[in-house]
């Protein structure tokens, strides 16, 4: 059969089959296997993007097309990674085969988005990918999921309003034949003919897509669903939420930038040295970093405080992509894959803590790093990753980044993504000092370690991390071919921008000699004798256990006070507060129109008649 | 390979003794203004000797080991990559914005080793350290944005050779902006008044600190030593020329002539931050988020929007 | 690896001439620190530093009476400084009780409960006597002879035994449950009424 039929419908027929077979030790076995069919293929047809494979399904009226290209197989390999990683994760906190069905549907929704090479199947599979998920997120908590099905459904159909639009000036759904005719059009204007879609349709279309990418990227007025539905869903099943559906937004935007990117900029003109549009998207973006960081660093919850951080992580994300240049975009893609791979690997944390320990607060953690020492080390890879610090994926990514968006004279955007990286330390900070470190509970005395599967996951993420960080090269490569000129220039560890280079390897080397330095200097001091963390300087009072000295709650309280002011305004709270007055509106017009008397409906029947007749019909 | 490897040696054993040198001059420059006589110059490398050879410590723990170790290492990392007149033995990659980056790493390290020994006042000393942290980052930001749109090269030793025809950075207008708001930026930097809330002695029994004595102690002096010595050498080779100096013949003589231009130039930026550091108390945490947040950033941000035209 | 001996001179030297107080002012001596650290009677012109953690401190000033709540606090902020470490008994009360002779509560006799280095009379001694008694100590110090902390680790018992006479067995986390309730703000029901 077709590798991409393979590709997409596997995971969502192993699902099934697991539904179905509702056996403890077999469903899990299937549902890894059918998470493991796309990442296969993905590794084996990596030699194959340039031959154009298709897949065409024809179901009656319309077909679903699905194709691979060198952008296609970028996102499909970090789909089919994280999710794979994920479900093998689910096998220890996956807790029926519900969960199971609609995890591998929705991995199945998103492998469909990826490949889909027209606006028809884009919009199908999307459809199966917010389903599903929805589906995981009601398994756990009935509000937070009715505000990602609303705010989702708006998206959705603001993308079906669009695709309305241009399927009827245009006749196809293909995108070949969109792009084409997007072409035509920016010369024709360009030119002052006439064109088929007139300056407000363009826009209008242009918001549509914004609105719909928006709000599963999750920008900054519209990502209010994010924190409730990534916490209250299976924590592995976060990592694969977090890390690869929210992608299909940024996938979403790139094609939009494919599709209509030159009619837009010769519409709308430019600003400075980007597009309008493109700054428009920029701008949010910046904005969804600074709130998403500052936000992250006040919560109380661990998994909503890694909610947060993807929602700012997103942000970086959707400033390379407006900023527009090559080189902003492919530090935009390369930023798509340490973000998946970092926040990933944090999510299989949470889930593993939450997993063993039961607790979701920090008020209730602490003291974890000797318990389990193995999750500590991974947290430890994956926190260098995220703040940002040399040998690891997430820095060069970052670099990459600031240097795209800065070399193109775009000073505010450029301060907004600085402050972004020290953000990242700050909330990093917390979830550490509350979580690994300090006295311990005495109810989490008998914690163990994390359980195979889920440290395998881990395990994997990991590497990949450590790997592409001291080799970046590797990442540089595959996004050249995507764009087709050498943007990104270096060998393996070297990183050369023209205006700025990066060498991995160089820095691991000195790295490691001003580690070994300071560790010889460290050793030929008198050996150091372990002390209990209540021996402990509290102004010579004695300590002990009873009593917990570490501050857990409300660690960052200077910052909700310097913030006082801004920390009123919230987006959440306005739409509660449509969401109430539409429910009031709903309250009047049952009350005195739609009123439950018979008398009344005759009257309404009446006049319709009447006008009905006075028209002539 | 040797010839770096000693090169590279040279170069950490004269940073340290003269970031030794450096925190000598603080306190003997602070005891003047008080009217004392002060500890002489080489107190520091006496306090370190002393630490390092204390007979018994104590340990927390694995991470309480290692986050100071990997806090120096990231410090000799950062000194490397900074041009030191025509020496530097990383200088092609010497980025603006991976020495920024390495430059705030050992904090990081610190903190980590502090908060494993799960003292409170490590805890609330680390939040304070992040949160100041967190507020000189747009001031800085901008800074570093506005020098990368001036010379329009994001390479330190580039922005050293330019300033040779173009004279020094703070002769341009919108680079003096950027470089007052870094000098306030490193005010904080450096763990001096008005912004010493993250060592705050006597309040929180110097915060991150608290827990540290012997050797772990000895290894933070050396990196504090080490960190002044690249800090100050940063901002004057990005803001007051560098030193490049090619008028003898031999390459001995030329380094000799630059590393003490340097020298001069780098003391200049220690007096500043000494000066200030002397007459003014601590600010509380949300003072100093507040105010970096306002004044610097504004002067910063005027500084970007003028190179970027 | 290295033989340390060898350089014994130049550490001890650096030990002499950087000596960090812990911050640790008892009684009414501590009136007498600030003008010693101040421009009069400068004592940073020695190296000696005031410091407020004991980890990175070595010398440690009892500077007046001692009562037992207190003792219970110096014991603990000297067991918490590194070796080897130092003490300096400042005025009459902790040789013999000084003024506080006949009091109930004040400790006569420190040298039982903490070994002391060097100790400096007078009702409160002059600056100028303090930095007698300092001059005293560098001696002690570059001499080898400052081993106060040798005689508290090899006599451990014979001080703890003192201390626990003066306390009763199990003092700290008694101390520990009745203070820091006080400290955190949540009165519980503790039994004993000992301090």
């Amino acid at each position: 059969m077709n590798e991409l039929a393979l590709i997409v419908f596997a995971p969502l027929i192993a699902g099934a089959l697991a539904w179905l077979i509702d056996i403890k030790g077999i469903r899990e076995i299937i549902g890894v296997l059918g998470a493991a069919v796309p990442l296969g293929y993905a590794a084996l047809l990596y030699q194959k993007t340039g031959e154009g494979l298709n897949f065409v399904l024809s179901l009656g009226v319309f077909k679903l097309t699905f194709a691979l290209n060198t952008l296609n197989w970028f996102f499909l390999g970090i789909g089919a990674l994280v999710g794979f990683a994920a479900i093998l994760a689910l096998v220890s906190t996956g807790r029926d085969s519900y969960e199971w069905l609609f995890a591998l549907m929705s991995l199945s929704g998103v492998l469909g988005v990826f490949l889909a090479n027209d606006l028809m199947t884009f919009f199908i599979f999307w459809e199966i990918m917010t389903f599903a998920s929805f589906m995981m997120v009601l398994h756990y908590n009935k509000a937070a999921s009715l505000k990602y099905f609303l705010l989702s459904v708006f998206g959705a159909y603001a993308m079906l309003i669009a695709l309305g639009m241009i399927y009827a000036k245009l006749g196809t759904f293909d995108f070949a034949q969109i792009q084409q005719a997007m072409y035509k059009e920016a010369y024709a204007a360009a030119f002052g003919a006439d064109t088929v879609f007139s300056k407000g349709e363009s826009i209008l279309i242009y918001l549509l897509f914004l609105i719909a990418f928006g709000v599963k990227a999750g920008m900054f007025p519209l990502h209010v669903w994010a924190p409730d539905a990534y916490s209250e869903t299976n924590q592995s099943y976060a990592a694969m939420f977090s890390g690869v559906l929210s992608k299909t937004g940024v996938y979403g935007f790139i094609m939009l930038y494919l599709l209509m990117g030159t009619r837009l900029a010769i519409e709308l003109g430019g600003f400075r040295s980007t597009t309008k549009f493109g700054y428009i998207i920029a701008f949010l973006g910046g904005l969804t970093i600074i709130v998403g960081g500052l936000l992250a660093a006040l919560q109380e919850d661990i998994r909503k405080l890694f909610a947060y951080s993807s929602i700012s992580q997103l942000g970086y994300i959707l400033v390379g992509i407006g900023v527009g240049t090559a080189l902003s975009m492919q530090a935009a893609l390369f930023h798509a894959l340490s973000h998946a791979l970092f926040k990933g690997l944090f999510f299989l944390i949470v889930a593993t803590i939450v997993y063993r320990t039961g607790k979701t607060t920090f008020a209730d953690m602490g003291g974890l790093a000797e318990k389990m020492p193995f999750t500590f080390a991974m947290a430890f890879v994956a926190i260098l990753s995220l703040a940002g610090i040399p040998p690891l994926v997430g820095f060069a990514s970052k670099w990459v980044l600031f240097e795209a968006v800065i070399s193109q004279n775009l000073p505010v955007l450029g301060g907004m993504v600085f402050f972004g990286s020290a953000i990242g330390f700050v909330y990093l900070i917390r979830f550490t000092y509350a979580v690994w470190f300090g006295q311990r509970p005495t109810d989490l005395d008998n914690v163990k370690d994390a359980p195979l599967s889920m440290a395998v996951a881990m395990a994997i993420l990991a590497l990949f991390n450590v790997i592409l960080g001291i080799a970046p090269g590797l990442v540089a490569r595959e996004l050249n071919k995507i764009f087709g000129k050498e943007v990104i220039g270096g060998n393996l560890y070297v990183l050369d921008l023209g205006f700025g280079k990066y060498n991995a390897l160089a820095i691991l080397i000195y790295l490691i000699a001003g580690i070994v330095i300071a560790g010889i200097i460290y050793f030929m001091g008198a050996k150091a004798r372990r002390v209990p963390v209540t021996d402990t300087y509290q102004s010579a009072n004695p300590v002990t256990m009873d009593y917990n000295l570490t501050i857990r709650r409300n660690f960052f309280l200077p910052l909700k006070e310097t913030l006082a002011f801004w920390l009123r305004i919230s987006f959440d709270k306005l739409y509660h507060d449509i969401g109430a007055w539409v429910e009031d509106l709903a309250e009047v017009l049952r009350n005195y129109v739609y009123n439950g008397n018979a008398q009344s409906y005759a009257w309404y029947l009446a006049i319709i008649l009447l006008i009905l007749a006075l028209w002539g019909v | 390979m040797i010839e770096t490897a000693l090169k590279a040696f040279l170069i950490l054993i004269y940073a340290t003794f003269v970031g030794f040198m450096f925190m000598g001059i603080i306190r003997i420059v602070t005891a003047r203004i008080h009217r004392r006589v002060g500890p002489p110059i080489y107190q520091p490398i006496l306090d370190t000797i002393k630490l390092l050879s204390k007979k018994s410590n104590i340990t927390h723990g694995l991470i309480y080991d290692f986050g100071v170790i990997y806090a120096l290492g990231a410090t000799i990392l950062a000194l490397m990559f900074i041009p030191l007149g025509s020496m530097g033995i990383l200088r092609a990659y010497g980025d603006l914005i991976l020495i920024t980056f390495l430059l705030e790493i050992p904090m990081l390290g610190i903190m980590f080793a502090a908060m494993s020994s799960g003292n409170p006042y490590a805890g609330i000393g680390a939040q304070r350290a992040l949160l100041t942290l967190l507020a000189i980052q747009v001031p800085l930001g901008f800074a570093i944005v506005a020098l990368a749109e001036f010379y329009g090269t994001f390479s330190t030793y580039e922005i050293v050779m330019a300033q040779q025809t173009m004279g020094w950075s703070i002769i341009h207008l919108p680079l003096l902006l950027a470089a007052i708001a870094y000098d306030i930026v490193l005010q904080a930097l450096f763990g001096k008044e008005p912004f010493d809330i993250m060592i705050a002695p006597g309040e929180i029994s110097l915060g991150p600190m608290v827990e540290f004595g012997g050797k772990h102690m000895g290894i933070l002096q050396i990196q504090h030593a080490i960190a002044l010595f690249a800090e100050t050498l940063f901002f004057a080779n990005i803001f007051l020329g560098g030193a490049v100096v090619t008028a003898f013949a031999s390459p001995i003589l030329n380094t000799i002539a630059s590393l003490g231009i340097l020298l001069i130039k780098q003391i200049a930026v220690l007096m500043v931050a000494i000066f200030v550091g002397a007459i003014f108390p601590r600010f509380t945490i949300d003072q100093a988020a507040k105010f970096y947040w306002k004044w610097p950033t504004i002067i910063a941000a005027l500084g970007a929007i003028l190179a970027s035209l | 690896m290295v033989d340390w001996r060898l350089y014994e001179p130049l550490i001890n030297f650096a030990r002499k001439r950087s000596m960090w107080i812990v911050s640790f002012c008892t009684g009414c001596g501590g009136i007498e620190m600030p003008p010693l650290m101040t421009s009069r009677y400068d004592l940073e012109r020695f190296g000696m530093m005031p410091n407020p953690a004991p980890r990175m401190a070595d010398l440690f000033l009892i500077t007046g009476y001692v009562t037992p709540k207190t003792l219970k606090r110096i014991i603990i902020t000297y067991e918490m400084q590194p070796d080897p470490k130092y003490v300096l008994a400042h005025g009459s009360c902790p040789l013999n009780g000084g003024i506080y002779w006949d009091a109930y509560n004040a400790i006569k006799h420190l040298d039982k409960y903490i070994p002391v280095d060097v100790a400096i009379a007078g009702c409160m001694p002059r600056p100028e006597a303090v930095m007698d008694g300092i001059k005293k100590m560098m001696e002690l110090i570059e001499t080898g002879k400052a081993d106060g902390w040798k005689r508290y680790k090899e006599n451990y018992e014979y001080y703890k035994k003192n201390q626990d006479e003066l306390f009763g067995e199990g003092w700290r986390e008694r101390t520990a449950r009745r203070w820091i309730p006080w400290l955190m703000n949540k009165r519980k029901e503790i039994g004993g009424g000992e301090q």
